[in-house]
């Protein structure tokens, strides 16, 4: 059950097209796996559309000239075709949102983390980074607070922080006000997706030490 | 920590006329059916105008307005097939393309390396829209083949396969009589599909 969606915010700069690639892109994949936001986005798309498209400015004779080039190009038949991209980690094969299906392909292989994590940086070519990770059953990542902010997709499977309970579906934004240490007691483990902006700080035990290296860590 | 935000309504809609909409959809059909041309031109008088006012506000000078007009134009005159009336209304699709054109546009034009593509974001031009994962059995593989895998499963795979698969109950309902999460359950099943298709495989 999906208890954690993109805010009113987030999904009005999706539907706008305001939104950066990175929010966008985990949005969408959100979107994917919750039919109550899509709903919702679709009915904001129609109000959207009514009200930017309400008002008209008169074409200058320009415009005749390209109405008559477009009818010249040929109909292009088939869309963006449908891609069935799965994602692979120790024998495991994991079905991705459609929004996410692209970058599978681009994984160059999983690093195994301390702690039982797995990880696998995906470049999107954006400011901050973007992450498959995976959570093996008891494994965690240490407590750590965020300069910036946090984005985190659940994609399969489930996870605690210490603050709450994540299912499949969850959309869950993470910043400086937040301390938390995710783990995950499943059998099946845990697979997110989540892109941060600035480098994770961490804040207890031994895994201070990390910090120097974070940047070599959660970037 | 979290944004579990209650979706509500803050946008009143200001509604294009009935018949405007069924109009503008026959002629999109026409377009799709039978390339015609003279549809086109009453899609096009509609819509410019007002793909214009849009464009100008948003790329802010003339020439990268008409180039937005006409990306989005063209699109429409060349994947009008695409249109599904019972997903939404031609003004609704004809602002998607539009945006979706726009935020390709300024990305060039920031130059950057993002390898995101408005399709990832909105599939607006997709032939198949997102239907959540699930991965289904081959059509070859019966319930009596699986059934004599079943003694292999681990016990909690084997309790919510036969829950689903024999029992005929929805992932929800055994979810709420194991009481355990709706994703484990997913999960389960995944795992245990998976692994009596290879089990399956290694008998061929
Ligand atoms: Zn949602």
């Amino acid at each position: 059950m999906i208890k954690l969606h993109p805010s009113y915010a987030q999904l009005e700069r999706y539907v706008e097209g305001s939104c950066n690639a990175g929010e966008g892109l985990i949005v969408s994949a959100h979107l994917d796996m919750c039919l109550q936001c899509r709903s919702k986005v679709t009915e904001m798309e129609n109000s959207l559309a009514d009200k930017m498209l309400a008002n008209q400015v008169p074409l200058d004779p320009a415009y005749a000239e390209m109405c008559r080039k477009i009818v010249e190009l040929p109909a292009e038949i088939g869309g963006t075709p449908a891609l069935h991209q799965t994602l692979e980690l120790d024998g495991r094969q994991f079905t991705l949102p459609r929004a996410l299906r692209r970058y599978a392909s681009q994984i160059n292989g999983w690093s195994h983390m301390v702690g039982k994590l797995w990880q696998a940086r995906v470049d999107l070519g954006i400011d901050g980074r973007a992450d498959f990770i995976y959570m093996e059953k008891g494994g965690s990542v240490p407590e750590h607070t965020h300069r910036g902010s946090e984005l985190t997709l659940v994609l399969d499977g489930e996870f605690s922080d210490g603050l709450r309970d994540y299912d499949t579906g969850d959309f869950i934004l993470c910043d400086g006000r937040h301390t938390h240490m995710p783990h995950t007691d499943a059998d099946e483990g845990c697979l997110v997706f989540s892109i941060v902006d600035q480098p994770l700080h961490f804040t207890s035990g031994l895994a201070r030490l990390l910090n120097p290296f974070s940047h070599l860590f959660f970037k | 920590m979290l944004v579990g935000i209650q979706l509500e309504d803050r946008q009143t809609r200001t509604s294009v006329p009935f018949e405007v909409v069924e109009e503008m959809a026959g002629y999109l059909q026409a377009v799709a059916l039978r390339r015609c041309q003279r549809s086109f031109s009453k899609l096009f008088s509609h819509f410019a105008p007002r793909l214009r006012s849009y464009a100008l506000k948003q790329m802010g000078n003339e020439a990268q307005a008409m180039e937005l007009v006409q990306e989005t134009l063209a699109n429409v005159w060349q994947k009008a097939h695409l249109f599904d009336v019972d997903k939404g209304t031609p003004s609704t699709w004809i602002f998607t393309i539009a945006r979706n054109i726009r935020f390709d546009m300024l990305r060039k034009q920031r130059n950057r390396k993002e390898d995101i593509c408005s399709e990832d974001l909105w599939p607006v031009l997709c032939e198949q829209t997102a239907s959540p994962g699930e991965i289904s059995l081959d059509h070859q593989m019966t319930l009596q083949q699986v059934g004599v895998l079943f003694e292999s499963l681990p016990e909690k795979q084997r309790l919510v396969i036969e829950a689903i698969y024999i029992e005929g109950k929805s992932q929800q309902e055994v979810a709420d009589d194991l009481e355990i999460p709706l994703g484990t359950v997913k999960s389960r099943t995944r795992l245990a599909l998976q692994r009596l298709k290879e089990m399956l495989d290694q008998d061929d």
